[in-house]
């Protein structure tokens, strides 16, 4: 019987702490939930054997297994992206934030299964296979750090590590009914996180609540000679600057994503996530908290999709040049060079990706580039000076995730018009680099939503303390996977 | 009728060293289709064309301290040629380049 899975942090902390349980045995109860969860929903890209064990010390994390996504570099550990292009790289350096997780004494568990490069938003194209839903297997995780949810909200460790370009951590999160965090852009050093799209890249977290969020961060961040892009964040601490306490806090939504008005075909799942998406802000606002609701261009709104794909698909085609077999990855066959580097990219890269590299070759190309590459750059622009004036007034946005519970594998529905921002509104977040959290925030046919909290660049503990005070008043923190199917 | 053309996927295709099955060739240009309508949308923004480009999601980060010359330590050998799978001694071999018709 598992004894400690659901577990906070601080709750196990203090248990190691009062030798009620040893390292060892968190670790082999983690191995044994990870076995299992392997079985029934394929979500590992590599499993280690014999985590490194490590001693406890003042430090929350201490002692403490967790889980980290393919892409990040771990000295001496498989790392593949989940890609067949790295399908033996074993790095000889850790990332940044691993690093720093290191000097926490935190303890790495498994890789975690993603989509390829942290392309896609399925978690059906990594190399060892479609990862299912751990909530219903005949349904996905969302993408791309599919694994990394799904095994947090099975409860194998409090946290697991993520990436977020376009929604990667906190649609997943949503899907599975974890919490899942993308701090301000630069908190969290990149160094090590392979490269997708390095303008969009987060570092980020899944736990089961918003706290464990803060004490994850708290010691994954910091400024990074390695990263030119990380800022001080040594005044920051997240953890203790919970306290629930959001009186005088204004929060809004967006009527052109929230109305159910605006969804003349809403299937049942959209009409009941929006309904308990309005229940769940009705009981927010009872403790006299002000959301308002406010409207958007919905042009502008139409765009944030393909805004979106020509940039990172842009600078994919231009980070991953690298990936020739030559360098890194198993050699292609060929008579000559190029013949060698087009058999390695062929077989190495999922079809996903191949038609990603060749949408951002084109938008790159100096004869489309005003039209498409530098539009997408301008409107881009445009959307996050329109968020950066919504937060004059506002401490955050409060929006629904998707358009319902996790999709099934065989879900044939065409995403478009006022759904498709629904579904993709959190990229918004990648482009201003904004703090970003979702929680879970009910159940819709037994499966689980979530709701996002977005605010502006470097208030993340604002943020985190709006999310721990919604949180408070649900019963979702913490929940482990009551599986459907 | 669109202005995409299988033969023009292709040509991209084989300039990045990737070839596509004719089922990813479709797929590539439905999925142009769907940009350059999103596109056209975004050209009706008035005057797009004077907003400056936004290329990095905190565009006016400044950096404010250049970072010291800091001696690090030099990773060990062995372990940059681990993922090597040719090498001998402390080289690794690699297709040859030179000489070869191609180049």
């Amino acid at each position: 019987m598992m004894k400690y899975n659901y577990l906070t942090i601080e709750q196990l902390h203090q248990k190691l702490i009062n030798k009620e349980i040893s390292v060892e045995e968190l670790v082999n109860e983690s191995k044994q939930l990870a076995k299992d969860l392997q079985e029934k929903c394929n979500v590992f890209d590599y499993m280690i054997e014999n985590p490194e064990i490590k001693e406890v010390n003042d430090n929350l994390l201490s002692g403490i297994p967790y889980g980290v996504k393919a892409n990040y570099s771990t000295k001496g550990i498989l790392s593949t992206a989940s890609s067949n292009t790295l399908k033996d790289y074993v790095p000889f350096f850790d990332a940044t934030s691993i690093v720093n997780l290191n000097k926490a004494n935190a303890i790495i568990a498994q890789k975690t299964a993603m989509d390829e490069f942290g392309m896609g938003g399925t978690g059906t194209t990594a190399r060892t296979g479609i990862i299912k839903n751990p909530w219903d297997h005949t349904r996905m995780c969302a993408g791309s750090s599919a694994g990394s949810a799904a095994s947090v909200a099975y409860g194998v460790y409090p946290y697991a590590l993520g990436s977020d370009s376009g929604d990667s951590i906190r649609k997943p999160a949503a899907y599975c009914g974890v919490v899942g965090y993308k701090p301000t852009y630069g908190m969290i050093s990149r160094y090590g996180l392979f490269a997708y799209a390095s303008s969009l890249d987060h570092c980020g977290v899944f736990t089961r609540s918003v706290k464990d969020a803060a004490i994850v961060v708290d010691n994954m961040k910091g400024l990074d000679p390695k990263d030119m892009t990380t800022w001080d964040s040594s005044n920051i601490n997240l953890y203790e600057s919970i306290n629930g306490d959001i009186k005088n806090k204004k929060l809004c939504y967006i009527k052109e994503i929230c109305d159910i008005n605006n969804y003349p075909n809403a299937t049942d799942e959209l009409k009941k996530h929006l309904e308990n998406f309005h229940n769940v802000i009705d009981k927010v606002r009872k403790d006299n908290i002000i959301i308002d609701e406010i409207s958007v261009d919905e042009k502008l709104l139409a765009t944030v999709a393909s805004v979106y794909n020509i940039i990172a698909f842009a600078e994919a085609t231009s980070n991953m040049s690298n990936l020739t077999g030559i360098i890194f990855g198993p050699a292609g066959s060929g008579a000559s060079v190029t013949e060698q580097m087009k058999d390695h990219r062929t077989k190495g890269f999922s079809p996903l990706i191949k038609r990603r590299f060749v949408i951002g070759s084109y938008v790159l190309q100096r004869e489309n580039q005003d039209r498409y590459f530098k539009n997408a750059q301008r409107v881009r622009r445009l959307i996050v000076e329109k968020w950066k004036n919504i937060f004059k007034d506002y401490d955050a946005i409060i929006l629904p995730v998707s358009s319902g519970p996790a999709k099934k594998f065989d879900d044939k529905s065409i995403i478009d018009g006022p759904t498709k921002i629904l579904e993709e509104h959190l990229q918004i977040g990648n482009f201003g680099g904004f703090p970003s959290i979702t929680i879970p925030c009910g159940f819709v046919n037994d499966l689980p939503v979530g709701l996002n909290i977005t605010g502006n660049i470097f208030d993340d503990a604002n943020v985190l303390n709006i999310a721990y005070a919604i949180e408070s008043k649900m019963e979702y923190k913490n929940q482990i996977v009551k599986e459907v199917k | 009728m669109s202005k995409f053309t299988k033969e023009m996927v292709d040509s991209y295709a084989e300039k990045l060293l990737i070839g596509l099955t004719e089922e990813e060739n479709a797929m590539v240009l439905s999925e142009f289709d769907v940009i350059d309508k999103d596109i056209d949308i975004v050209n009706t923004i008035e005057g797009i064309e004077n907003v400056e480009v936004m290329t990095h999601a905190l565009d006016n980060m400044q950096i404010k301290e250049l970072r010291e010359d800091i001696a690090g330590v030099t990773p060990d050998i062995s372990d940059l040629l681990f993922n090597a799978k040719n090498k001998i001694g402390r080289e690794i071999e690699v297709p040859k380049v030179v000489g070869n018709d191609e180049v």
